[in-house]
């Protein structure tokens, strides 16, 4: 402590000790200003991070709101398609465009071979088109079922999807 | 007290001359001597006053020592209240207040785990989850104090009532609920429903904002709560099968029932930190996530399903009948390819539902049989050697057996058949001279042909382990009645369910091996992994020798003229089939009234695929005949069947074994 030193110098010693000294207040300034800079430049950062991370979570629920609103949309647009892809549907359909149940299935071997015995289709009930009838053919097509000449769409056409 | 009395005590102390101590003080000080340490001051500050001594009492006034005692004493006090305090809070009580802190910061919600489709073989979903709402409303928001409107239930239903499909007076009243604030308006609306709700709600705030602000929002009142919907595309196809849900969203019936542990998937659970209800992006999460259900492919296949519904339903309409099944099997790997109910339901709308139909009778109902079960009789006759198709067999007009006189269907003079004439004559008399050869006396008969008919699967569960299914009624053969032992061989005095019925035709159509049926091919994980079903159990019940004959057999039922299942014929193929028109066991009366009409048989006759099993309980109007009012049903579901599978004709010719011979004068 002053106990030591101050005794010597006295009062102008001590004033003397305030006073900063020549060559350090020179260095002093940049180090200060690299404090504010490291200091300012944190919380800039800091700032600049967490607004980045808010600006994610808005970003986060906007595209969840989208993800929801377009499972919406995906379910809506299957519930159409199964309602048109049902077997009942189907077979209405099918029937409106003037089509009947095959009957006993035959098939058509890929040397000409008929198995099975084909027979004509029934014409349907409200016959819009006059059915023809089919000639059969033994035309060894890539489709197995002998399928009748002509396009009347009273043909043997068969009401499953031949899957 | 304490802190009064120190200072009273040392009051003469400052008087005192000062102790001339001028350095060393602070190390005094530091030490904690409490007398020493204010007598410098006044000492070294005022050393001209001491000599009058008459002020002393209005400098102990200003004295500064005994308040500062005082206040530090007071302040000790505070701090000793602060720090008992701190310690109750943080050590005593800390975790209580920890959860309760946790509680305001951490918001925690259930992730709810998806559930598992239900799909048909080829993956066409037959029941899927899909988003919905549950539109509620806060009456308290509809009174007329809150509303300023006085008609603002009925103002509010009347708009919702078109969107939500429902009366506007029932809305209303559910509005105008005294002193609630909350009800339930409309159950599992599809998002499109509220999104409708969402823009009319809209309408309305900009509508109130409007009137100056004073304005209330009609609709503000009218909630909605994110829910899921059990959705079954394709209504009443195979609702049997897969049965239903209940309010909960769990299986409460057929597949979804059965399988719930599998379909429903594991809930999850995520905690937050948030802040006005909006997590802190910061502060991280943790929980666990929702693990969806698993997938469930069905060895059903939709358009076979559909095609023996609709000819089961038709029929069923058409007999006035009770009910009726169709069931649908591949021969080879004993898988059910449909499995059909009539009257069904739909599981979309169970309010709609007849509770009699909503289960699965097909499994779940047990009834005799009749004729189809004679060819469980000709097996062992034939497994045992004791006779071949051509034995002949004369069958008089009646047999006196046990205290019964047994007849046939149709009164005939005596016939001359062969073995396989019996069957496709469908003659009881015949049966029952037939089995009684199985062994020396009747009751070793009994005993043979029981052994047979549980090979066969009759008497226990199917092994699809579907709730509710019966393992229909076989008496130990011990027990059989007097008239049970001549009645069951052709099919009467024993229970069965449809799919029991239908096993038997596959195991003979599969070369005389049962192989348990499945109706579950398979579990696709939430990873994605499809994980087949185990394998079937298969066992062998008769030689593939005996199966053979036993399908020509079944051939001349359908081929022959005088076979009772003409009507089941497909041209160009060769089907085996038997017909059944069984006394039915009325289960009100609990006596035989109406019939069980029936019909089995498989396809290619020689190299069978499909095996189909109709039955219509009860038939009221037209015939009761299983070959004419199931033969039909066999034959389009058979057809159907074939072009789904693409099974083409064998061509081979078929055995036309003989069905009479001329008896020998």
């Amino acid at each position: 402590m002053s106990a030591a030193r101050g005794p010597l110098k006295g009062r102008a010693a001590r004033l003397g000790r305030l006073m900063p000294s020549g060559p350090s207040s020179a260095a002093r300034t940049p180090f200060v200003l690299l404090v504010v800079l490291l200091l300012g430049g944190g919380l800039i950062t800091l700032l600049l991070l967490n607004s980045a991370l808010n600006q994610g979570s808005f970003k986060l629920r906007e595209l969840k709101d989208r993800t929801t609103e377009l499972t919406d949309e995906e379910q809506a647009l299957q519930r159409d398609v199964d309602a048109n892809a049902a077997p009942d549907a189907l077979e209405r359909r099918a029937r409106e465009l003037g089509m009947v149940p095959g009957g006993s299935p035959a098939f058509l071997g890929p040397d000409g071979k008929v198995l099975g015995e084909p027979t004509v289709a029934p014409s349907p009930k409200p016959s819009r088109t006059p059915s023809r009838a089919p000639a059969r053919t033994a035309d060894p097509g890539t489709d197995p079922k002998p399928t009748p000449t002509g396009t009347t769409p009273t043909a043997t056409a068969p009401t499953t999807s031949g899957r | 007290m304490p802190s009064q009395e120190p200072p009273r005590r040392r009051v003469p102390g400052p008087a005192r001359p000062a102790r001339p101590r001028p350095a060393g003080s602070g190390a005094r000080a530091g030490a904690g001597g409490r007398a020493p340490r204010p007598a410098p001051r006044p000492a070294a500050r005022r050393p001209a006053p001491r000599p009058p001594a008459r002020r002393p009492r209005t400098i102990t006034l200003g004295r500064p020592k005994p308040r500062l005692r005082l206040i530090s004493v007071g302040l000790t006090l505070v701090m000793l209240v602060f720090v008992v305090r701190l310690l109750q809070v943080q050590a005593v009580d800390a975790s209580a207040y920890a959860a309760k802190a946790d509680k305001y910061r951490y918001q925690e919600y259930t992730l709810s785990a998806e559930r598992g489709e239900i799909t048909d073989r080829n993956g066409i979903a037959l029941a899927t989850s899909v988003d919905a709402y549950d539109i509620t409303a806060d009456p308290k928001l509809f009174t007329p104090e809150e509303s300023k409107v006085r008609d603002a239930p009925e103002q509010a239903a009347a708009l919702l009532a078109p969107i939500l499909g429902k009366e506007p007076a029932e809305l209303a009243k559910k509005l105008r609920t005294p002193k609630s604030r909350y009800t339930l308006l409309a159950r599992k609306q599809t998002p499109q429903v509220w999104n409708q709700i969402k823009d009319l709600k809209k309408v309305y705030a900009q509508k109130a904002r409007a009137a100056d602000g004073t304005g209330v929002n009609l609709l503000g009142g009218v909630l909605s709560e994110p829910s899921t919907k059990r959705v079954y595309p394709n209504g009443d196809l195979g609702a049997g099968i897969l049965g239903y849900v209940n309010a909960e969203g769990r299986g409460a019936g057929g597949v979804e029932s059965m399988l719930d542990p599998e379909l429903a998937g594991r809930d999850g659970k995520i905690r937050f930190t948030a802040s006005g209800g909006r997590q802190v992006p910061t502060a991280g999460s943790q929980g666990t996530p929702a693990v969806p259900g698993s997938d469930i492919e069905l060895t059903i296949d939709r358009d076979i399903q559909w095609a023996a519904q609709q000819a089961i339903s038709d029929q069923v309409r058409k007999s006035k009948a009770d009910r009726g099944y169709v069931i649908v099997q591949d021969t080879r790997t004993g898988e059910v390819l449909a499995m059909a109910n009539a009257p069904g339901f739909d599981p979309n709308d169970l309010s709609a539902a007849n509770s009699a139909a909503m289960g699965n009778a097909a499994l779940q109902d047990a009834y005799e049989p009749g004729s189809t079960s004679k060819v469980m009789s000709m097996a062992a006759v034939l497994e045992e050697g004791k006779a071949t198709p051509d034995t002949h067999v004369t069958v008089p007009n009646r047999l006196h057996r046990g205290d019964r006189l047994f007849k046939d269907d149709i009164d005939h003079r005596t016939w001359y058949l062969t073995l396989n004439g019996v069957l496709a004559k469908s003659s009881n008399i015949g049966t029952i001279l037939a089995t009684g050869q199985l062994g020396k006396d009747q009751a070793e008969s009994n005993r043979v042909l029981d052994g047979y008919l549980r090979r066969f699967g009759i008497g226990s569960p199917t092994g699809l382990g579907f709730p509710g299914e019966t393992p229909g009624i076989l008496a130990k053969p011990e027990d059989w009645s007097t008239s049970q032992q001549y009645t069951i061989p052709f099919g009467q005095g024993l229970s069965v369910n449809a799919l029991q019925a239908a096993s038997v035709y596959s195991t003979i159509a599969n070369g005389g091996v049962r192989v348990e049926p499945t109706l579950v091919r398979g579990t696709k994980g939430p990873d994605g992994r499809f994980a087949p079903a185990a394998a079937p159990e298969e066992n062998r019940v008769v030689s593939e020798k005996t199966a053979k004959t036993l399908a020509q057999m079944l051939e001349s039922v359908v081929e022959d003229r005088e076979g009772t299942g003409t009507r089941a014929a497909i041209p160009g193929y060769r089907v085996a089939g038997k017909t059944g028109t069984a006394n039915r066991v009325d289960p009100e009366l609990g006596r035989y009234k109406g019939y069980t009409a029936s019909f089995a048989g498989f396809a290619p006759a020689d190299q069978p695929r499909v095996t189909v099993y109709c039955a219509i309980q009860n038939p009221t109007k037209g015939s009761y005949f299983g070959g004419q009012i199931c033969g039909p049903i066999y034959k389009k579901v058979m057809e159907f069947a074939l072009k789904t599978l693409h099974v083409a004709p064998t061509g081979s010719e078929s055995a036309r074994l003989p069905v009479t011979f001329e008896p020998t004068p």
